[in-house]
């Protein structure tokens, strides 16, 4: 992988020629220093589309890496070189005052003039996407850390489309700073001169109906999956797909979950369980009118629609089945009236589009290319008409972190006498012996209505153990980091910047699929925390009792902290996904 | 202004000329266009700081406005000329054209020195210039501009003047205004930046990397500073700069063989842009004869001073290694010289390309002030740069196919606009 972990530059890729569509380029840069670990993965992708599919087609699908163009890290440099940004990158001010200062600064005039050429030309939807040194890095996926905003770019005003993409431009440098960016640093132990920021500037791949711009369907494929379902493998991997735009995998909110080795297999729950865990809602790219002028939101172009308007829109019928109650079955297609699933069987199962044979193609293919377990992000476009073949944009491609070698856990040794918690769902890989804070929502007093609660509360322990230099032991209930605060405790990362081990458990109360699939549990696997997962109807749990035993070091009215005399030892093996934590 | 027997008017004339023959025009178009269209002619008295009165000399051509509102600068000098003032009218009409910003040309002088006048004297120059045409000029008919020894603060007096005949605010009136009163952001930078911007896509088009690249620049006032900073920005260096020196009536040209370092040149300067040249040859500049800076062993030159420069003479001195000549200055070139340069094959960007960026600015200023809606500095510059490149590819292209002279090009493409304009209109 050492070719591939060279950091790119932008020197090296053809130069910007102010028209993001027309040049015979599809990847370009502006400056010359580097372009950041998503505009590498982005590169990448494209050589392996280059080696793989040289004609940039797959059984009818058209496939390609959506036309982009990359600010160099030079760029930002120059940024923050000529605008009196110290207050806004010391540290001190919040998240809106740090985004307000950038969006006053001045862009660098060298370069301004490319983007205003870009406005002019193109009038369709762009993606704005960090792409810092650190995020992505073969080691260090800061995946999802930084800001990114989808522009709809199509008011007739160039001025306008201008003022929103220089905005959105500065809104991604400003996230560089920003509390989440901050917190995630300190945890890898990096500090601020260590990052940069460049910036991708690409097409949306989608399509529009009435106010809304979205692709069919969007995926992340991994080759390696550490929760297989039997009969897969964990090197058979997993896909995730969605209806409309990425954010809802990246969010981990509902999708379609599956082993591309077995594309028709029946998911592992019930009828009505599917029932309540499809995919509801899509996010788009909002092209009509804006609800408000909110710069510093990431969604602020963005929009939600229910499955009603997919299926007005024709987006509907490649990705959804049919409840049938008085079969009580699921039936593929839209051929019946009845509450619809989004279960991609259309496009997964049938072979008039042969989505799940591509992504499979191209996990292989990008595994040769890297020489480790990838992950991959794609979108597809599949026009209700057919007037054009398919279209699928390659995202990204990035490694997955593998686990080292370490002491195997046995199912036996799960159920060993004197332990504080056991799971067979662990991630991570090796074993700690050094925590003794251990910081915990209260099981007795947990309710969903009071994760924001909960937030500020570990929020300010995690900060007297920032301030004491000290790592600790979090337990949560449902999903951490949740951006729907009725899932879980939706803090961010700086606010348990100072958890080295993690697990997230669950309640009767709180009885959620927990984070697999979001950019949070991404990130957890990249800082190689160690990660248990237990379930309160499993065969496993957590001492609870012991630990409500110990003095509190620290207490709030939900979460609790104490301070053992004898660290805990935290041993994970990732092979097996067991772990155990001795007292 | 005009040094010997140099006539800038005659050679406007014969650049026109040359350009009406391969344009082919008809005989009353070139009757109206080698001339201005209008011209005010007239005496500013004013009662000095010492009780005394003394009479100045102004004037205003307007050499045509078939495209819009003339417009153009304001200039104070003691060897002012109807003549000088006549051509850089007539530029200014080939410039606004050549950049397409609907504006014709327009030139102003008063014969003065600011360095022997107080500032209430030249406000006094200023209202009474005002005074004598407040009626022949105006957002709609002729807009004026900032130039040689004026500045933004002449402009504000201007205004002030000319709203109080009229009764009412007119901020779309003059340009070169400050920021805050009606003045654009990035406006003083525009000169100086499109200068640049032009020669960022000449060297694109030469395959030249500019941070591999030398400049020399004749000059230090605003246009010369800003073009030198953005220049640096894109990595070029410059090893020369030559300025006058008030003191010695004389021009000095300043080396530093690793590139001069900007800010500590002008942390050394007077307000008409004169390098102190005991603190430079501190700071271990080496200090030459002022037409040194020809001289130099670089790839680009920028005549960023007056007018006749690089003359038949001085032309043999360019260095074999220059390629690229900007003219961040009003001709600054003979057309003696420009033969040699054609023949050399140096890729010359004229003036008329050159040093757009200034009335594309005030443009803009002037829309800005007529909405009395203020854009942000992005929004200016992201714009001119635009603009400039757009003039820059149009003109370059024209040379291409033509196989012809880069001033040529961009006059061909002027000349033939403004015709156009003056048919449209019924004029011819």
């Amino acid at each position: 992988m050492n070719e591939k972990s060279e950091p790119l530059r932008a020197a090296d890729l053809p130069v910007f020629r102010r028209d993001l569509f027309g040049g015979p380029d599809p990847i370009t840069a502006i400056g010359v220093d580097f372009i950041g670990g998503k505009a590498t993965g982005l590169v990448r992708a494209a050589r392996v589309l280059e080696a793989a599919l040289p004609e940039g087609k797959f059984k009818g699908i058209a496939v390609s890496v959506p036309s982009l163009v990359v600010l160099a890290t030079d760029v930002f440099d120059a940024f923050l070189d000529r605008n009196d940004l110290a207050a806004a990158t010391s540290g001190e001010l919040d998240d809106e005052r740090i985004a307000n200062a950038f969006l006053r600064a001045d862009f660098p005039s060298e370069l301004i003039g490319d983007l205003r050429g870009l406005i002019e030309k193109v009038k369709t939807p762009l993606a704005v996407r960090s792409s810092s040194l650190l995020e992505d890095a073969i080691n260090e996926p800061f995946a999802g850390v930084y800001g990114t905003k989808m522009i709809p770019n199509n008011q007739p005003a160039a001025d306008l489309r201008f003022k929103r993409l220089i905005e959105a431009v500065k809104f991604v440098y400003a996230s560089t700073f920003f509390r989440e960016a901050r917190g995630y640093r300190s945890v890898a132990g990096r500090d601020r001169y260590d990052e940069k920021m460049a910036v991708i500037i690409q097409e949306v791949v989608g399509q529009r109906f009435s106010d809304r711009f979205y692709p069919t369907i969007s995926g992340v494929a991994r080759s390696l999956n550490y929760y297989p379902v039997p009969p897969a493998r964990p090197e058979q991997g997993v896909v995730d797909l969605a209806l409309g735009l990425g954010k809802t995998i990246v969010d981990g909110d509902h999708c379609w979950t599956y082993s591309p080795a077995f594309p028709n297999a029946a998911p592992p729950f019930t009828i009505q369980d599917l029932l309540k865990q499809t995919q509801t809602e899509f996010w788009a790219v909002n092209m009509g009118r804006q609800p408000e002028f909110d710069p510093l939101t990431e969604e602020e172009y963005l929009s939600r629609a229910g499955l009603a308007e997919a299926e007005l829109d024709g987006a509907l019928f490649p990705v959804a089945s049919t409840y049938d109650p008085q079969s009580d079955r699921v039936v593929m297609g839209m051929g019946r009236t009845g509450p619809r699933v989004v279960d991609f069987a259309p496009t997964i199962q049938m072979p008039d589009i042969p989505l799940n044979d591509l992504v499979k193609q191209l996990l292989q293919s990008c595994e040769e290319h890297l020489g480790t377990g990838v992950e991959i992000e794609f979108a597809l476009s599949i026009d209700a008409l057919r007037r054009d073949p398919p279209r699928f944009g390659f995202l990204q491609v990035r490694p997955i972190i593998e686990f080292g070698d370490g002491e195997e856990i046995t199912a036996e040794d799960l159920r060993a006498e004197g332990l504080f918690a056991s799971s067979d769902r662990a991630l991570g890989h090796g074993v700690m012996d050094s925590i003794t804070d251990v910081v915990y929502v209260r099981p007795d007093v947990f309710a969903r209505e009071h994760t924001r609660a909960i937030a500020g509360e570990i929020d300010v322990l995690n900060r007297a153990l920032k301030a004491e230099g000290r790592e600790c032991l979090l337990i949560s209930f449902g999903r951490l980091g949740s951006s729907d605060p009725w899932l879980g405790v939706p803090v961010d990362w700086g606010q348990i910047s100072q958890a080295r081990a993690i697990v997230e458990a669950t309640l009767p109360d709180m009885d959620v699929e927990l984070s697999q699939g979001s950019h949070f549990f991404h990130n957890l696997t990249s800082l190689k925390l160690a990660y248990m997962n237990v379930h309160h109807a499993g065969a496993f749990r957590i001492d609870f009792e012991w630990l409500d035993g110990q003095p509190a070091h620290a207490e709030s009215e939900r979460v609790r902290h104490v301070r053992l005399e004898q660290p805990l030892t935290v041993a994970i093996d990732g092979r097996n996904m067991r772990g155990v934590i001795s007292k | 202004m005009s040094s010997g027997s140099f006539n800038p008017f005659e050679m406007a004339q014969a650049q026109f000329d040359n350009i009406a023959e391969q344009l082919d025009l008809e005989p009353g178009m070139r009757q109206l266009l080698r001339n201005p269209l209008r011209e005010y002619h007239f005496l500013i008295p004013v009662r000095m700081d010492d009780g005394s009165t003394q009479v100045f000399r102004g004037f205003r051509c307007q050499h045509n406005d078939a495209r819009g509102p003339s417009k153009g600068g304001i200039r104070f000098h003691p060897q002012e000329t109807i003549d000088t003032v006549r051509a850089l009218s007539m530029w200014m009409t080939w410039k606004c054209a050549t950049v397409d910003i609907p504006l014709g040309g327009g030139k102003g002088g008063v014969i003065c020195d600011p360095h022997h006048l107080s500032a209430r004297e030249q406000e006094q120059i200023c209202r009474g210039w005002v005074r004598q045409l407040a009626r022949n000029v105006g957002p709609v008919q002729d807009v004026p501009a900032p130039d040689v020894m004026t500045n933004a603060q002449h402009m504000l007096w201007m205004l002030d003047e000319y709203e109080h005949i009229h009764g009412g605010h007119a901020p779309g009136f003059i340009t070169g205004k400050p920021v805050g009163m009606g003045g654009s952001l990035g406006r003083t930078e525009a000169t100086g930046y499109g200068v640049i911007f032009t020669v960022r896509e000449a060297l694109r088009e030469l395959g030249i990397r500019p941070q591999d690249t030398l400049a020399s620049v004749q000059g230090f006032g605003n246009v010369a500073q800003y073009a030198i900073r953005l220049y640096n920005q894109l990595g070029g260096k410059v090893t020369c700069v030559s300025s006058w020196d008030q003191g010695d009536q004389t021009s000095y040209a300043f080396r530093k063989q690793n590139g001069v370092d900007i800010e500590e040149l002008v942390s050394i300067t007077d307000r008409f842009g004169g390098i102190d040249k005991n603190k430079a040859e501190g700071l271990g500049y080496q200090v030459l004869p002022g037409d040194a800076w020809i001289e130099e062993e670089v790839d680009i030159l920028i005549p960023a001073a007056l007018e006749n420069q690089i003359t038949g003479e001085t032309v043999l001195k360019i260095s074999q290694r220059v390629k690229v000549i900007a003219e961040g200055a009003n001709g600054p070139t003979t057309p003696e010289a420009d033969q040699v340069l054609f023949e050399r094959g140096v890729y010359l960007i004229p003036d008329v390309l050159a040093n757009a960026g200034g009335v594309t600015c005030s443009y803009f200023e002037q829309v800005q002030s007529n909405m009395n809606y203020f854009w942000e500095r992005d929004e200016v510059l992201g714009k001119l740069d635009v603009k400039m490149t757009a003039a820059f590819e149009a003109v370059s292209e024209l040379a291409k196919k033509r196989g012809i002279y880069q001033r040529d090009a961009a006059f061909m493409i002027a000349v033939d606009r403004v015709a156009r304009a003056c048919r449209d209109r019924g004029w011819i």
